[in-house]
């Protein structure tokens, strides 16, 4: 008997070995192999036919380049966006979820853009915020034309423009993910802490927050990735990095070393210092995690 | 029996291989060829169409399949293309430092075509190795270019200029002109050249440079002997973002959008750009389109760009580099020429001319006013300096960052380069 259960939990364990390596052998190859060979790349100097080893120097060659922190300026402002990027979606998710009348028409509205490509965004992003676009339009219209701006055309504030459409385009997953969070919440505790006599930002502040955290936390680390990770498209079409490298992030300058100039060797240093980055503020979400459940 | 049947396989392929090859060359077997080009829409791409079209009628054994391929990555997909050996057999190449950099994956092609037939074509040195034509060409041009100013006839006649402005001097004061009657002299933006969601600066630079310092002077910005820095750039710098400054120029020289467009309707008098968009503008603006060499220069300009920035190359792995070297060769004939001019683009080949009226004036400058014909200079500039350039000339122009930072930056990407790249050899 002893043994008849010995064997059976050793043939679940080689099935459960059987079922998982195809995913492993593919997540190694796919994933963890190019993850090795850039950083073996980063220690060369490669222009895609011929390499040499050029070893820490090439580290040292990124800290020396001033546009390099001039990036990383760039990428710490997209940082500073990314809680609005959070927070002004759970403030609708409160709303919606309060069923106030129209919710699940206001629900679909406020998610249509995420269905829209970053090339789409940033075409009508660049209409409205360019020097004779809509937004200078409207407030010459409104008697407010001494304010016209044009950022994008601002080394210093070209960076604003392109946050701001980012923290827009955020709006509808994250309410998705927030609302449904929300829905997780059982509604008898809403009910008790009615009866107690706590109010409405008692309610949100004490109990929404607290039982929302997980959800908080997934938004957060997604829409950092994004910020991180997944803009070329919109700045590569509402500015291609400037004025002045004014908009060009750490993704986006990767691409200009690695692709535009052929310098595959630098485009992988600079890609390791972005996943370091990201290994980074990925740990303290995790601590957040475990902190949590702790 | 494994061993017997990997045999079997193997001979196979290779008698099929060789009899591909051999029916090839025999003409009895027609080959298919892969051209990739970066052309997207603009009229290169249709001269190149109409190029493959005439060939592979003239040539029912060699047929050409055009692929076209994104502007932007362009190069990185041929570079990939060529490490895995599966690219094409003809790719569109530009000239100057471009072809040098690729090098690897392109065929000499005067091993197939003779040289004496190659120096017909103008500015061959640039498509060559170390710039030389002895050394071995790796591109055939497919047409004569220009960087140059275009120019409403209607509006500078509305301003009361009566000759095309030929110093920085004659040039603020017709500028100003236009301005007095409320007439945008200068237009800058993006929507020219397909490069970018940014201005493209380097025709202006290219004529800055042209009015400060000889031809025989321009390697110097290779190999290091002219910094960036030095007060000769500083000063034709200033005088280029003082047309900004003194507003001569759009408000917003970074982001205006459609400025092709807006130049064809006559929002601006005068326009940078290049000969592709010659038969655009012509069709637009008719006789009302003159062109002039942009005269950044503090004595009368004697330079233009007269330049074949771009062409056909074939590739060291292509299986069929006879046959693509005939596509060369039907460019470069009297046929193929023909092509290239009734499309609107300057035939390359030397005593081939062009029955444009507006390119005709171009190709004047150096035929018969005796202009010196210079390179694009983004062609003949180490590509990282370029780049670095493409961010900061233009602020540099809409007064975002001082001239003396934006040169200092093309400096600092000069000197990161390694030695080998900045040194009296081209590569």
């Amino acid at each position: 008997m002893r043994r008849s259960l010995i064997s059976s939990k050793r043939q679940r364990y080689i099935a459960g070995i059987a079922f998982t390596l195809p995913l492993l052998v593919l997540w190694g190859l796919l994933l963890i192999l190019p993850i090795i060979q850039t950083v073996i790349h980063s220690f060369t100097q490669w222009n895609g036919i011929h390499s040499s080893w050029i070893g820490l120097n090439a580290y040292r060659r990124i800290a020396a380049d001033s546009t390099f922190w001039r990036v990383l300026l760039n990428n710490g402002f997209l940082l500073i966006s990314v809680p609005f990027a959070v927070f002004i979606p759970m403030l609708i998710a409160f709303l919606l979820n309060e069923k106030v009348p129209g919710w699940r028409a206001f629900r679909t509205i406020i998610f249509l853009p995420a269905t829209v490509s970053w090339v789409v965004i940033g075409m009508v992003a660049l209409q409205f915020f360019i020097g004779e676009g809509i937004l200078n339009n409207l407030l010459k219209h409104v008697g407010l034309g001494v304010i016209h701006q044009n950022m994008l055309a601002s080394a210093n504030f070209a960076i604003v423009p392109v946050a701001i459409t980012f923290i827009w385009s955020q709006v509808g997953p994250n309410t998705l993910i927030l609302l449904t969070g929300m829905a997780t919440i059982s509604p008898e505790i809403y009910g008790a802490a009615q009866i107690e006599g706590a109010g409405w930002w008692t309610i949100i502040w004490r109990i929404t927050v607290p039982l929302l955290r997980r959800f908080l936390l997934f938004s957060l680390t997604i829409t950092l990735i994004a910020a991180f990770t997944a803009l070329f498209s919109l700045i590569y079409v509402m500015t291609s990095g400037g004025p002045n490298y004014g908009t060009t992030t750490l993704e986006f300058f990767i691409y200009q070393r690695a692709f535009n100039q052929g310098q595959f060797g630098f485009g992988s240093t600079l890609g390791v210092v972005l996943l370091i980055l990201m290994l980074i503020v990925s740990a303290i979400q995790f601590r957040f995690v475990r902190y949590d459940e702790g | 029996m494994w061993l017997a049947v990997s045999l079997v396989f193997a001979a196979s392929a290779a008698f099929a291989s060789g009899s591909n090859e051999q029916s090839s060359a025999a003409g009895q077997k027609p080959v298919t060829l892969t051209l990739w080009h970066n052309y997207g829409t603009e009229i290169n791409a249709v001269t190149t169409k109409d190029l493959v079209t005439a060939f592979n009628d003239s040539h029912p054994n060699i047929q050409i399949k055009m692929v076209s391929q994104p502007a932007d990555n362009y190069f990185a997909l041929l570079q990939s293309a060529a490490v895995s050996k599966t690219g094409p057999d003809l790719v569109v190449m530009w000239t100057g430092l471009f072809d040098l950099k690729y090098k690897d994956f392109l065929e000499k092609v005067d091993q197939y075509i003779p040289l004496s037939q190659l120096k017909k074509l103008k500015g061959i040195e640039w498509s060559s190795d170390n710039f030389n034509v002895n050394d071995g060409v790796y591109v055939v041009p497919l047409e004569d270019q220009f960087y140059i100013g275009f120019y409403n006839k209607a509006l500078f006649k509305k301003a009361g200029i009566t000759q095309v402005p030929r110093d920085w001097n004659e040039f603020f004061a017709a500028c100003q002109k236009l301005k007095d009657a409320g007439i945008t002299p200068m237009l800058y933006g993006n929507g020219g050249q397909n490069l970018g969601a940014a201005f493209y600066p380097w025709y202006d630079y290219s004529y800055m440079m042209i009015g400060a310092f000889p031809l025989e002077q321009w390697k110097g910005f290779y190999d290091g002997s002219i910094p960036y820095t030095s007060p000769k750039i500083v000063s034709q710098m200033k005088k280029w973002v003082s047309l900004h400054e003194k507003g001569y120029t759009n408000s917003d020289v970074i982001t205006t959008t459609n400025v092709v467009d807006k130049f064809m309707k006559g929002e601006a008098a005068m326009f940078m750009d290049g000969t592709w968009d010659t038969a655009t503008f012509e069709k637009a603006m008719g006789d009302n389109l003159g062109a002039f060499v942009p005269p950044f220069s503090d004595n009368p300009i004697h330079g233009v760009v007269e330049y074949a920035g771009d062409g056909f190359s074939i590739t060291t792995y292509s299986p069929h580099k006879k046959e693509a070297a005939e596509f060369l060769k039907f460019m470069i004939s009297a046929q193929g020429q023909n092509i290239i001019d009734k499309a609107g683009l300057i035939p390359d080949v030397q005593g081939h001319t062009t029955s444009d009226p507006v390119n005709e004036s171009m190709l004047d400058f150096a035929a018969k006013q005796g202009f010196t014909r210079y390179p694009m200079i983004d062609n003949v500039l180490q590509g990282e300096v370029v780049d670095v350039g493409s961010q900061v000339l233009d602020a540099a122009l809409a007064g975002q960052t001082t001239v003396e930072a934006a040169l200092q930056k093309m400096q600092d990407a000069f000197n990161a380069l390694p030695a080998d790249r900045r040194s009296s050899t081209y590569k």
